[in-house]
């Protein structure tokens, strides 16, 4: 009787915590919504902001969002996946292989702002690679990368050892086993992470400030040689992100409609960012779905 | 190095003596750090039967049988001593090919474990590994593995449906197949039914019987009724010793050990 009653309470208390996350994050989103989805056009997603007048939109700052993000992706992506793989499958259980575990997880706890400043020390200014998409990628990368191997790794371990000696006991090499029995297995939670770490990276502003920089040049989208200082794929020009606009029009902007501008761009932001975790779990759904061929 | 050593194999009964010996295993040791999980096992495995390893939970039937194929080595703390010969072949040399090794000794694992892709792909991702590569001979190889496991009728309108869409019974016939495919010698089985209805047992004992034609099967069992049905010879392991060898009528009947009959007579488990 009387662990029922414990049961019950247990169940009450976890359901009122979920309830009040659920509830805090509706709230927050709701209200980052009111605040700028009405502000949020087409003209303003096409427009460039501007430094005096009213009505600037968010267009440079969009595209150098997501082309940080792709750039950003191509560096972490297979350098990370590599990571996990050997961590999971090649390392050796000892102490350097504790070692470079360690390095892993401090490296995720980083906070941003201390990589932003490193990357201004190391990239921008050692390197001379000045403040530029490169300089914030690479930033970013340090960033990411700790993300991606995590989850490769915890992926790859969930992966039923059954089936690794499945393949093992064909007489199947490491490699061949990796490649076409538990990279296909692990695929989907490699998915969603990498997904859900684009969210993080997209929305990500500090480890920018001080490596891609608080401006870029006017683009000029119809010039696509990476060399011109101008040209949207330039990634030596310094490139001003859609947060890192966010915190600039809070902070320095002296233009009439600032605080919708910040509003709006927030908006904009939290809709990306949601759109990558709504499609992170679908998607990872989906070929989990798929791949068990129950469907 | 084996004439130095004091040999401790355990001799068949007389009219056992035709079949040749395909796998001879001497003083075989095997740890898990500290852990001795298999103590000095001799023992001799005859060409085209079925041994039974039996005997209670832990003793170390599973560890002795993934030795033969070298699988112990996938876990960082075993280590095998002793020898054992596979035609002649130390299995245990250092320098020994592992992966042509397994592709010779195959293995069926207790519970089902096809990969979760088609039927097709889960026979032919051995046989690419293996170096064959042409289509039309990649088909045949599937029919005929299958076909041999007895699961062809079943499944040849639909071999690129997922394998986890099978059965129990099925994906376990189809594991074998898999095995099969590769063309061992030799196939070995732990507790390849514990997890099975009655029906895909028997399917699967009778399947047993028919592959003893081409192959020498080594089967784990915690079965008793199983192994008397099935196995020509039986090892009974108690704490990783070997106890008792013999022809599996008079392991039965008439066991020389008193820890044999009484585990026979279910005194332990
Ligand atoms: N990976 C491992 N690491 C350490 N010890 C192990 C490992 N695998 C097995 N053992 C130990 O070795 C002994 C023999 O285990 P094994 O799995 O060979 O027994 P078994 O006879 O197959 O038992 P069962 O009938 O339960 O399958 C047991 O005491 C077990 O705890
Ligand atoms: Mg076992």
């Amino acid at each position: 009787m009387k662990s029922q009653i414990t049961n019950r309470m247990a169940t009450v208390l976890i359901s009122v915590c979920a309830g009040l996350m659920a509830l805090i994050m509706i709230a927050l989103v709701g209200y980052i919504f009111y605040q700028g989805l009405g502000h949020v056009t087409w003209h303003f997603l096409t427009t460039v902001a501007s430094t005096f007048q009213v009505g600037g939109g968010i267009k440079d700052q969009l595209w150098n969002s997501f082309y940080l993000l792709i750039v950003t992706m191509i560096f972490t992506t297979p350098l990370g996946i590599a990571g996990g793989i050997y961590l999971s499958e090649y390392a050796k259980p000892n102490r350097v292989t504790g070692f470079i575990r360690s390095c892993v997880e401090v490296l995720a706890s980083l906070p941003s702002i201390v990589v932003g400043l490193f990357g201004m020390l190391v990239f921008v200014n050692t390197f001379h690679w000045g403040y530029s998409i490169l300089s914030g990628a690479v930033a970013l990368t340090i960033f990411n990368l700790p993300v991606i191997v995590r989850v490769t790794e915890d992926a790859l371990r969930s992966v039923p050892v059954a089936l690794k000696e499945a393949s093992f006991g064909l007489g199947v090499g490491q490699w061949y086993t990796i490649k076409n029995v538990l990279l296909p297995a692990a695929f989907p939670g490699i998915l969603t992470g990498i997904i859900l770490s684009a969210g993080r990276v997209f929305g990500e502003s500090a480890a920018l400030l001080f490596t891609a920089g608080l401006t870029s040049p006017d683009l000029d989208f119809k010039n696509w040689s990476p060399f011109a200082f101008d040209s949207p794929l330039n990634p030596l020009r310094s490139a001003e992100t859609l947060s890192v606009h966010i915190y600039s029009v809070n902070t320095v902007a002296i233009v009439k409609d600032a605080p919708q501008v910040a509003a709006a761009s927030a908006a904009v932001l939290a809709l990306f960012v949601l759109i990558f975790n709504l499609s992170a779990r679908g998607l990872g759904a989906w070929i989990q779905k798929r791949m068990s061929g129950k469907s | 190095m084996i004439g130095v050593q004091e040999k401790k194999i355990i001799e068949l009964p007389q009219r056992d003596l035709g079949k040749e010996t395909i796998v001879q295993v001497d003083n075989l040791s095997v740890y898990y750090g500290d852990f001795q999980a298999v103590k000095q096992v001799s023992l001799p495995i005859e060409k085209n039967t079925i041994t039974a390893l039996i005997g209670p939970s832990g003793c170390g039937k599973s560890t002795f049988l993934r030795a033969l194929n070298r699988m112990n080595d996938t876990i960082p703390s075993a280590r095998s001593e002793g020898s054992i010969r596979y035609d002649g072949v130390p299995l245990l040399d250092a320098a020994i090919d592992v992966s042509a090794l397994r592709k010779e000794m195959g293995m069926v694992f207790q519970k089902p474990n096809p990969f979760p892709k088609s039927i097709y792909e889960n026979i032919v991702h051995g046989l690419r590994y293996h170096g064959i590569r042409k289509k039309s001979q990649l088909k045949t190889l599937v029919q005929e593995s299958l076909e041999q496991a007895a699961l062809w009728d079943e499944v040849s309108d639909r071999l690129d449906a997922s394998a986890l869409s099978l059965s129990g019974g099925q994906q376990q016939r189809l594991c074998i197949a898999r095995t099969l495919a590769l063309k061992p010698q030799v196939i070995l089985f732990d507790e390849p039914t514990s997890a099975l209805d009655p029906i895909s047992t028997a399917k699967i004992e009778k399947l047993m019987l028919e592959l003893k034609e081409h192959y020498t099967l080594i089967v784990v069992t915690h079965n008793m009724q199983q192994a008397a049905r099935i196995a020509d010879n039986t090892a009974f392991f108690y704490q990783g010793e070997l106890v008792e060898y013999n022809a599996t009528q008079e392991l039965f009947n008439q066991p020389t050990e008193k820890r044999t009959a009484e585990y026979i007579n279910g005194q332990f488990s």
